[in-house]
This record gives C-alpha cells, structure tokens and sequence, in this order.
C-alpha cells in the first residue's frame, strides 16, 4: 500500500515539462525527487561529504530535484540551502561517535518520513557504510514504499569480529536495496562479499575531480630542490608510520630532498619524532590541517606526490596530485591501480624499501628530466574524472531503479529470512514488522494528506531561481515596522 | 528483476557461479570485442554494472594461516596447567596455616631455602641478564620486599577485621581467577603486572585473615615466591632447556594436585580432571576448529605494516 | 506599489479639516499627526507649521484634507479640494468618511496632473506601480515633543491630536530635576572620598583583602558604591537601557533602605538584641554537643558499618579535640556577643541587603568548626582517591603520561608492582573509613552553604531585580514595546484596507530579562553535575560566593 502512496504522489506532479532556466541533459528523461542521507556532510569534511555535495549539484544542474539529509552539527541545525537551491535537513539526532548517529531501528522515522513525504520523495539514496542514519534511511524508505541506493565509499576486513558484525549489518541492510553504487572495481568485489549481493545490482561508478580546482603551476616550485608532497589524514589507515620510515631514509640519501605534508591527526606524532630524532626540521615541513582550498597552493609547490596508504577503495588524493602535474607515487592497495594509467603512476608494495625504491627511481627520472612535463599530466588527467559524468551514470541508475518494483512487506521479510541466515534474519524481519507497524501508527496520527508539501527549490519545478529574482524587489515596510521593540 | 536469492553457505562461490551466469542477461552490450579491463580510468564499453568473468579472481583464502600439530600445542598448555597447580599450591598452604598445622617459621624456612634453590638454577641456566641488573640489585629488592612486608604485617593483619569473612573469600577468588586469566601465557615475559597484582591481592587478603602478624608476613612472603618469581625462573627454563620445561610442568601440577589431596581428596580430583582437560582435550578442539577456518582475502584487505618501525625512533 | 497612510485613532471622529504630518522619504508612506479644523487661514497654517519644524526639528507638512460629513457643511468637499492649490506638494490625500460606515476613501491627487486612485480600486493592486491604499490606524502616545504649545487649545488653530493629562504633575519632576543636580554632585563627592579611603594601602594588604573578599557585607558593600556612582553620576542617561539601568537601582536602592528602617525599627524595640544574644550562644553550645555526639557515633560502628577500628579512632579523636577547642572560643566570645549584635544591628539602615549579608556573615563565623572539618575530611579522602586511582593504573599495568595528557602501558619493576600493591591494599580497605567521615562533614557543610545560599539568594534578587521596569510594564505597558501587531479593521471590496497597529508590550519575564541589574557576574556558576563530580572527587565546595545551591 505504501507503494501505491508513492505513485499516487509524485508521479503525477512530475510532468515532463523543462525546466526553464536549467540545462537539461536528455530531453523526455524522467526527472527525480532524490533525498541524499549521510551522517557526514559539511560542516563536517572529508571524501563522502564533498562527493554527496559534487553529485547533487550535477544531479541539479541536469534537472533533478534533490535534498540532503544529515544530522544537526552543533549549532547548525534546522534546513538550510545551499548554491543552486540545494536544500539541507540537519535533523536533530544524537550523534554518538565519529559524528555517526546513534541507531536504534525506529527513532528516526517520524522525522524521515516527515521529511519524505514533504519533499515528495522517489529515490533515497544513502552514502558511507559508516553512516548510521543512512541505513536506518534506507531501512524506512523500503518500508515507505520508496526506492533505494546506496553508494559504498569504503573497503573492509573480514578477518575480526568487529567487522564479521559490521558485515553482517550491511547484509541485512542491503539485501533488498534496489542498488548499490561502488566507486572502485576493488570496492565492488569487497562489497559484494560482504554484503553477500549479486553483483548484477552492484555498479562501479567512480568518485570525480574538479579539474579546475586542481591546475598546475610550475613557476611554484623549487627546483634547486626536489620537493615531495604528502596531503592525508594522518592516521594508521593512510600510512603515516610508513612515511615516517621513509622519511630519514631518503633524507639521509638526498641532501636536496625535502618533504611538505598537510594533514592533523594522531599520528603526526610520529612525524614530530622522527623530524627531531634526525634534525630535519629545515626539510621536512608539517602543515597542520588543509582547508580544501589551500590543498591545490601546497600541491604545487612539489614534483612528487607521495601516498601511503594502507587501504583506499578509491584514492582522490592522486588524481588531485596528477592533476597539479605531480609525479605521483602509491602504495598499490585497495582500488588504487585502477586510478590511474601506468604512466602517470608508481605503484610500490606497502613496505618502507619498496617505497624508497620508487620514489628513488622518480626522483632519477627527475633529475634526468624525463618525466612528462605537467601541462601533459594535467591534460591526460582532466578529463577522466569528472563531477558531469558521474552525474549521468547515477542518473541511469536512477532510472534503472525507478522502473523497479519496491518489495512488499511478505517479499521483503522472505529476502530478509533467506538471505542473512535465520537468526539475523528473523530478527531483522521482526524489527521490519514492527517498524511497518510504527509506519502505520504515524500515518494514523498525521496522515500523509495533511503534511505540508514543501515548495521545491531544484528539480523540474525548481523556484530558485525565480525566487532570487523576486527577491530584489523591496518587500513590504510591513516587516521592517514589525522589528521594533 | 532478475535477482537471484542465494541459500547456500558460501557466498564466494555463488558469487562467482553467479557472475559466470550473468554474463548473458546483463544489459546491452554486454559481450564485447575488446576485453574487460579493471581499470576505472578508461571509458569501457560496458555497462556499469558489468560483470566479468575475472571478477573475484584475486580472492585468496586462508592466507598464512598457521597449521598446528598435536603435541606442541600440550607442551604449551602445559603452562597454564601448572599455574593452575600453583594457585592451588598456595590455597592448600594457606589452609594449612589456617588450621595451625603450618608455623609460619616453618614456611619461611622452606621458602627461603626454595628462593636459594631458585636463584641458583636461574644463574646456572644462564642467559641474558636484563640490563644494569647486578646481583647487588637482586639483593636490594628482595631487602625491600622483606622490610616492607615485615613492616607492613600488622597493619595488614588489622586490614581486613571488619570485613565479613565471606567477602574476603570472595574478593580473594575472584582476584586469584583474575589473575589465571590474565596470566600472559603466550608472551615470553616474566609475570604481567595485572596478572602479579590481582594474585597479590588476593593473597594479601587471604593472608589478613590468619592469626598473627608473622603469619601474615610468611604468607605474603610464599605469595611473593609463588606468584612473582616461580614464573621467572619458569620463563627462563623454558628459553634455556627447553626439554627440561616439560618436567618442571608436570612436577608442579603432580605437586599441586597431591598436596591438595592431603586436604581435600575431592578437590583434588577436580584439579586433576581440570588439568587433563586442559591439556589434553583443549589442543584437540583447537586442532579441530583449525579445520573450519575460512578467511577470505583480497585487493581491499588492509595492508599490514610487517617491519619494525620503531627502528627510526631508536 | 502601496501607498501606505498611518492614521491616528484620535482623529478618526475630528472634524473636517487638514491633515498634518510628513512623509518617510524613501518608503511610499505617510503618517498623519494632527487634523486642524475647518475655520482656519492658509497663512496662519503655514506660519503654524513653520514654527512647529523650527521647535521640533521635524519636517512637517501639510498632506492632505480631511472631510467629515455634518449637517450644514455640504460644500465643503469642493472646498477642501480646492485647498490641494493653497499648499503645494507632491501628492495630496484627499480622506473623507461617509456617515454610517466604518472605513473611509482616499483620493491621492498629483500635481503633475489628476491622477486619482484608490476609489473603486482594489487594494492589492497587481500591475507593479498602480497599487492600492493601506490605512493603519494607531494609538498616538506623546513620542516628539510636537504639539507643546498647544496643551490648551488656546492658539488660533483648533486642532486634535493624542493630549496628555496633568502638566503639575511634569513641574514637580522637572522642579525635582533641577534640584538633583547638586544633590548628585555632592553625593559624587562624597562616595569618592569613601573610595579613595578604601583604596588606601592598609586596606588592600593580603589579608585584609583575602578576608575582605569572602566577607559577603564587604561584598555587598563595594557592590552598592558602584551603584551609587552608576546612579549620582551628573551625566544624563544616554540611551534607553542606560536610563532604565540607572532608574532601576535608584527604586531598588530606595526600597532596600525601606526594608531595612523597618527592621531596625522591629529589631530594636522591647529588648530584642539582648534576648536573640541570649539565645545565640547556647545554640551554638547546643550545635557543638551534637557534632560530639555525632563523633561518638561514628566512632562506633555507624548504621551498621563495619569500620577499621584503628582508623576510626584517630580521626575521631582528632575532631573531638577540635571540638573542645571550638567550645572553649565561644565561652570566651559570649560576654562580648549582646554590643557586638548590637553595633552590627546598625548597619540594616544602610538597607536590608546589608542586614542579610551580616547574617550570612555571622553564620560562617559560628559554624568555622564545620568548615575545618569538612575541609580536613576533604584533604584525607582526596588524597586517598588521588592515590587509589594512580595506583590502580599501577595496579593495571598502566601509567598517566603527563607530557600527552593520556594513559600509557608501562612495564614496572617487581619491587614497583609489589609496594604499589600493597599500598593499593591498604587504601582500598582503609577508604571506606574516611569516606564515612568525608560524607557526614559534607552533608553539615552543604546544610550550612545552602542556608548561605538562600541568604545570598535572596540578597541578589533584591539587588537585581528590575522595579522601576516592572512598574512600568504595570503602569504604562506601552513605554516597553517588544513590536507591533496588526488587526483588520475592515475590509470591503472597493474600499482601502483599514489596518489597527496596536503595539505588543513587553511580557515579563522578558522585562526581567532585559533589565535585570547584571549582578555577581564574576563567579563560575556550577552546574549540578560538576558540583557533583567535584564531592565524589573531594574537591573543596568553595562557600562564600560561588556555590552550586545557587541556580539562577
């Protein structure tokens, strides 16, 4: 019955008309309501918050109305718009750790559905594997009728008991998500195994680079000197304890080598020691956090870009790097060899000699002057990633998504049961009646029909740009009498 | 949708089963000319959702796992056998100068002439000596551990009077299975610090509640011995004679188990049931859950750093 | 775009004749003040108005006419509208009321050519320029000082406009004006005389200025010398929040001098001071008794705990000296209590805060006994936890690095791990002990600081609380505005729109929001659980000033 709201609703509000003002990719294309939910999305910054904000301005500017869901930060809480008429709930969750929300399977309902049925709704989809709201999103909105994606932007483990639980979550998460997006070949593999999926409904569709972010400027380098940039997290998972190997091996070999790192974090405790213990403070410099905008003025100054990690499921750090016409050197782990194509990449074991190994060997291709010049790179490299084309493959799997029929409530419970082992999947099949019930029981007190229908800011009968025009007539003196007092 | 629910155990070998199937009813343009590359930085003339018949192949299995054999594995449990016996070795002295039949004069005799024994079989065996650790030092510590527990003995004796006898017990049990428990079996150390505390504490207990103040300072003192020093020596006879590690094992457990019996002939069977147990049938249910190990392992496991890093630090 | 009139409701019956205001430059809106009646000469207007613009400094203008249909004044409509010739202006409003209905029409009249509007025209006019007529209606209070000279009605114009009532009543406050002035110089120099006295170098020595500090008289002291200069200080009052400031603590001042008379006038009649003497040192004997009752007890086996007998009697051994020790200071204080209650009884006609701040002060100073050992209890069992839980790290295996703020793990020596042991032992059974005593010294202690708080409490709202705004808000609600709300009078299709602006007061617990004498700002305020945390830890409760009972 939920199924038949959904098309009932919106369906027929969506007319084919364009959108006057809005480059619309393929003419007579379906357009979509899209609700994007992540714990993570800025203020907070990271990979998974950029992308979400990349993807729904392209999704926008091709004429799709999308909003994003996230938790309230701080004192950022209530809706707010971003550029283009992005629209953001920051809902009032509590969060518990790593900005991730605290999940108990129903809580969250009355707000989303709130927030679904006001928006008018048709895909929800969900972002990181570590965003506790996102599954609980896409838990509600199978039960809503609504149809669902997921993009996975993370690798994982099998082999401990934290993630052998983590895993069997995601299974009972996904097994009946109409799709899932992975953003490397590798992540796929690693997605599918975990979460026990046919791969035919998993997508590979890789995360993009502003290439216009990312120029290269030559004339910032030293070239007295051969400079090596290092831009992470500094944290386990990136390799800081390797590069703090690297580091007084190559310092000790190449008098006119010298390191650049940006990032926080606590490993930059180990860089701190090792920078004293070998008295490199001249050539080894630590930045301290980046703002996103700096990353390109410090990607610059350099002729190597070094990345350590120990896993990735796809690394933006060396395409930015490539882009600024680095030479750029990896650890071959995760989804990284599918980055890049060989030439503009050195892929080394995640050890501290096959790292200096590589980094030696560019460092002679350096010197001989027999690297590609950076113009070159930058040329090759604009034009693999980007934001537009990312854009129009999620599209498809919207489209392929929105022909699908969403479960029923028996079909899903089966899918529960038959998929993630008997014990989990009762459970979980429990949890899905009852929050069916739950679903019920709201809609009995405020019934679909007597929530507001929220004014569209994007999509096909987007006002945001017709408001900003409105706007700069004066308003009425009514309001500025009224702020007396 | 052409979904398919799996209902198997394996869901690596469905998967591949599955992708090798797919292949045909997957999106137009499925089978081309040019072959599929796992590469992201190509435009491939593939579907998104493609799957290829290499998709999975660099899945690996139970990668470096280590295959145990039968033996090996009772000589290692033969250490935690013979702490078992140790703990009981104390309780059983304890209960002895509980009753009275132990003067604790006696205790201390034994106990200095057992250090004595210990202390020359340690030096004899040889081996490194920790650093800046002369015997002058040896003897400075075993000067504080005296002078402090003698010193201490009557207040520890007062420590404990108003607690309920049963709360003491208690306390005591569960320190002293604290202390099994933590006990660092695998690490080639001398006793954890939690592990020695937690024994500490129990026998401290044990001990506020024999009669006299001398009886407390020789039961601290036994403790210090059984506790603290007996797995050094243990330590050091297993690194140096190796063959020789067995014997003192199973003598201990015999002498845990026989001095129990003097006392309580049922607990003593208990001990011994216990301790076949561990040695025996433990290392065949490790061997046989060895058999259904299934690790998977691939591309997107996390790298692990092998090398001593902390070398650059040094 | 809307042609917005601002019409007073005084006028809404007037007679015929001109209306009087001015336009808002930039906004399309007029805001009528006055209507002069219809007898009246055009030059007598203007020369009128020319002199109201020159005492008021605000542009004046006569906007339209304004007709109110009577019997035997049929012409006058013409009439009026051929005044539009007489005074040339922009725009001309031609308003004009009907008998028997309740809103009235608006001609606008341009001078560039007749362009009517408004009449027979929608109000929400859609084609941008071309809008309708709002009027709103309002309350005229006396906000400029325009109409003084005409309180009488004795000028040659007759007019009607909002009057205000009692012109004696403004000469005794402007009488009491000029008498303040030197009233406040003195008092000026008189609080700076006080000032530099108490800035002199014997009294900001470190013990009279740590005694001083935690003294609340001396406090409240200090604190109403500020007052007093906020208040005689012979600049005016440059904004509102400033004149209320002032106002509010020269009525609270005023009231607080009241109360204290009166309890002075209660306190020393028929003997009172000799008999609250007599009474007082045998309640603090009575008070002693009981802690060493208490003491006895606890050195027993208090509510069934079993505690280390050693222990127990030391520490209650100590605090019974101390309490023998108290005893025998308060005989050798009771001779001198009746003149020193006596003398100190005076300072109540310096207000009743300072009555209440002596009390609270005489109050610390009889139960010191409970303070040393609350604070001895404290200093023990901090001690204690501080030792347990180091040693409980010990205990784990783990130490506290100081240079990175965190815990590390941490490989002890032998001898290290056995002492640390034992000492952990012997602490974690002797804790109980001084935990019971830390608990009852506590519980005295937070008795004591809670009555101190209310005495503080009460103190603070006195000095605080915003009386001169209250009785406003009471009397006049509309000097405290918080906006403006708008209601429709009426609304007829064909007709303007009729708008009543009435203005929303203030509600009161905003008025004690926003004039609330900020007071005691400097303290750290507690939270609850903080408070808590610091009892579990045994950190001192400091009781003078900052205290958890008190939760404003």
């Amino acid at each position: 019955m939920m199924g038949q709201r959904r098309r009932a609703g919106p369906k027929g509000s969506l007319s084919n008309r364009t959108p006057d003002g809005i480059a619309v990719g393929i003419q007579g294309s379906p357009k979509h309501s899209i609700c994007m939910v992540s714990d993570f999305f800025y203020p907070n910054m990271g990979g998974v918050e950029s992308h979400i904000y990349q993807l729904s301005q392209c999704l926008i500017e091709r004429g799709h109305k999308v909003i994003i869901v996230t938790h309230a930060y701080g004192n950022r809480k209530g809706v707010r718009y971003l550029t283009n008429g992005l629209k953001v709930y920051y809902l009032p969750l509590q969060v518990m750790y790593n900005q991730s929300t605290v999940t108990t399977c129903f809580h969250s309902l009355p707000l989303l559905r709130c927030v679904f049925v006001r928006e008018r709704i048709t895909i929800v989809h969900a972002h990181s594997s570590f965003s506790a709201m996102g599954h609980d999103s896409l838990f509600h909105a199978k039960t809503m009728g609504l149809n669902t994606v997921f993009t996975d932007h993370s690798l994982f483990g099998f082999a401990d008991v934290s993630s052998v639980l983590t895993n069997k979550l995601l299974t009972v998460s996904l097994c009946d998500t109409s799709h899932i997006i992975c953003v490397s070949y590798t992540s796929k593999e690693n997605t599918v195994l975990r979460a026990t999926l046919d791969p035919q409904i998993v997508s590979v569709i890789p995360n993009a680079v502003d290439p216009t972010d990312f120029t290269p400027d030559p004339s910032q380098r030293d070239d007295t000197k051969i400079t090596i940039v290092v831009v992470s997290r500094l944290v386990y998972r990136k390799g800081i304890d390797l590069l703090g190997g690297i580091i007084p091996e190559l310092c000790l070999k190449y008098p006119d080598l010298q390191f650049v790192i940006g990032g926080e974090g606590p490993k930059r405790i180990v860089l701190e020691e090792v920078r004293e213990k070998y008295q490199l403070h001249d050539r080894v410099r630590l930045l301290g956090a980046l703002e996103h905008k700096d990353v390109r003025n410090v990607l610059i100054q350099g002729h190597i870009f070094l990345n350590t990690s120990l896993t990735e499921a796809f690394c933006m750090a060396i395409v930015e790097g490539a882009s600024c016409g680095l030479q750029v050197v990896s650890t071959r782990v995760g989804g990284i060899p599918e980055v890049l194509p060989e030439e503009l990449i050195t892929l080394c074991e995640p050890t501290v000699s096959s790292l200096c190994q590589g980094l030696e060997m560019v460092i002679a291709r350096q010197r001989s002057g027999t690297v590609l010049p950076p113009a070159t790179i930058h040329s090759r490299v604009q034009t693999l990633y980007t934001w537009r084309n990312v854009a129009e493959r999620t599209e498809k799997v919207y489209d392929r998504v929105a022909k699908e029929v969403v479960l029923p409530l028996d079909g899903r419970l089966g899918r529960l049961r038959a998929h993630c082992g008997h014990v989990a999947g009762s459970i979980f099949a429990f949890v899905a009646v009852l929050d069916f019930l739950f679903l019920l029981l709201l809609q009995w007190f405020v019934p679909d029909s007597v929530i507001d229908v929220a004014v569209n800011a994007s999509g096909p009968r987007g006002l945001w740009g017709k408001a900003g025009a409105r706007k700069t007539k004066p308003s009425a003196n009514c309001h500025k009498d009224t702020g007396t007092g | 949708m052409f979904r398919r629910d799996w209902t198997g155990r394996n869901p690596v070998s469905k998967c591949i089963i599955g992708s090798l199937v797919m292949g045909a009813d997957s999106d137009p343009g499925a089978p081309s000319a040019v072959p599929w590359r796992k590469v992201l930085y190509e435009r491939q003339p593939f579907p998104d959702n493609y799957v290829d018949r290499r998709f999975l192949e660099e899945l690996r299995r139970n990668v470096g796992v280590r295959r145990y054999r039968y033996w090996p594995v009772v000589r290692e449990a033969g250490l935690v056998t013979q702490q078992l016996s140790c703990v009981a070795a104390f309780l059983t002295l304890w209960w002895y100068m509980y009753q009275g039949q132990l003067y604790p004069f006696t205790l201390l005799l034994a106990g200095l002439l057992c250090a004595l024994l210990g202390y020359g079989l340690y030096e004899a065996l040889g081996g490194p000596r920790t650093e800046g650790r002369t015997r002058l030092a040896d003897l400075q510590s075993a000067a504080i551990f005296l002078a402090f527990t003698f010193g201490f003995s009557p207040v520890l004796k007062t420590l404990t009077e108003s607690v309920s006898t049963d709360t003491v017990y208690a306390m005591s049990a569960l320190m002293l299975l604290a202390h099994l428990v933590t006990f660092p079996y695998a690490q080639p150390s001398p006793p954890g610090s939690l592990s020695l505390n937690a024994a500490l504490f129990g026998s401290v207990c044990l001990a506020s509640r024999l009669p006299g103040a001398l009886h407390t300072f020789a039961m601290v003192t036994c403790a210090l011995l059984v506790f603290a020093l007996w797995p050094c020596l243990l330590h050091r006879l297993r690194d140096r004679a190796p063959r020789g590690f067995p014997w003192a094992a199973a003598l201990v457990s015999l002498g845990g188990i026989g001095g129990l019996a003097s006392q309580s002939p049922g607990g003593a069977v208990l001990l011994a049931l216990a301790q076949l147990a561990l040695t025996l049938l433990c290392p065949l249910l490790l061997l046989w859950l060895q058999e259904h190990k299934d690790n998977i392992h691939g591309p997107w496991d996390e790298a692990e750093i092998h090398e001593d890093l902390s070398r650059f630090l040094q | 775009m809307v042609l917005k009139i601002f019409f007073p409701r005084c006028c809404n019956m007037a007679d015929s004749g001109l209306l009087i205001g001015h336009w808002l430059p930039g906004q399309d809106s007029a805001v009528v003040l006055a209507v002069v009646h219809y007898p009246f000469i055009p030059g007598q207007v203007k020369r009128y108005l020319s002199q109201l613009q020159n005492e008021s400094r605000v542009e004046l203008a006569v906007l339209g006419s304004w007709s109110m249909p009577k019997e035997g004044q049929e012409g006058m409509e013409s009439f009026l509208r051929d005044l539009s010739t007489i005074f040339p202006r922009g725009r001309w409003l031609q308003l004009s009321r009907e008998m028997g209905k309740r809103g009235f029409t608006c001609q606008v009249v341009h001078r560039d050519g007749e362009l009517p509007r408004g009449e027979g025209e929608n109000c929400k006019g859609d084609n941008g320029d071309g809008g309708g007529v709002i009027f709103i209606h309002y309350d005229q209070r006396k906000s400029q000082p325009l109409f003084l000279t005409d309180k009488y009605d004795d000028g040659p114009l007759k007019l009607t406009h909002w009057q205000s009532e009692g012109r004696e009543a403004s000469i005794i406050v402007e009488l009491a004006k000029q008498a303040s002035v030197p009233l406040c110089l003195l008092l000026t120099w008189l609080l700076s005389l006080w000032t530099w006295l108490c800035s002199s170098r014997l009294l900001n020595l470190p013990p009279v200025r740590l005694v001083s500090s935690k003294l609340s008289t001396c406090v409240q002291l200090s604190y109403r010398t500020e007052h007093l200069q906020t208040v005689s200080s012979p600049k005016r009052a440059l904004g509102h929040a400033e004149f209320m400031r002032k106002a509010n603590i020269f009525v609270s001042f005023f009231v607080d001098v009241a109360l204290g008379l009166l309890l002075i006038s209660w306190l020393y009649r028929e003997n009172r001071i000799s008999r609250l003497a007599n009474t007082l040192v045998p309640v603090a004997d009575r008070v002693a008794k009981e802690l060493q009752e208490l003491l006895q007890w606890l050195m027993g086996a208090p509510a069934g705990f079993k505690m280390n007998r050693a222990l127990d009697e030391v520490l209650g051994r100590f605090f019974l000296y101390h309490i023998h020790l108290w005893i025998s200071y308060i005989h050798l204080m009771s001779p001198f209590i009746e003149s020193l209650l006596w003398y100190m009884g005076l300072c109540a006609c310096l207000g009743l805060t300072f009555a209440l701040s002596v009390l609270s002060d005489i109050v610390a100073l009889l139960t010191f006994h409970i303070y040393c050992f609350y604070v001895y209890g404290a200093r023990l069992y901090c001690l204690k936890i501080y030792g347990l839980s180091s040693l409980w790290r010990l205990f784990r295996g783990k130490k506290w690095n100081v240079l990175r703020q965190r815990v590390d793990s941490c490989s002890y020596d032998l001898d290290q791990l056995f002492i640390g042991t034992l000492l952990f032992t012997i602490l974690l059974f002797l804790l109980p002990t001084t935990a019971l005593y830390y608990l009852v010294f506590t519980l005295l202690r937070l008795v004591v600081v809670l009555f101190q708080g209310l005495i503080h409490l009460s103190v603070d709202f006195i000095n605080s609380f915003p009386l001169f705004a209250m009785g406003l808000r009471l009397c006049r609600p509309y000097r405290l505005a918080e906006g403006v709300k708008f209601r429709v009078l009426c609304e007829e299709p064909g007709k303007p729109l009729h708008l009543l602006m009435e203005i929303n007061p203030l509600q009161y617990g905003s008025v004690l929001q926003w004039y609330r004498t900020p007071t005691y700002n400097c303290y750290p305020k507690d939270s609850w659980a903080a408070l808590c945390k610091k009892l579990f830890v045994g950190e001192l409760v400091y009781p003078w000033r900052q205290k958890g009972t008190k939760t404003d």
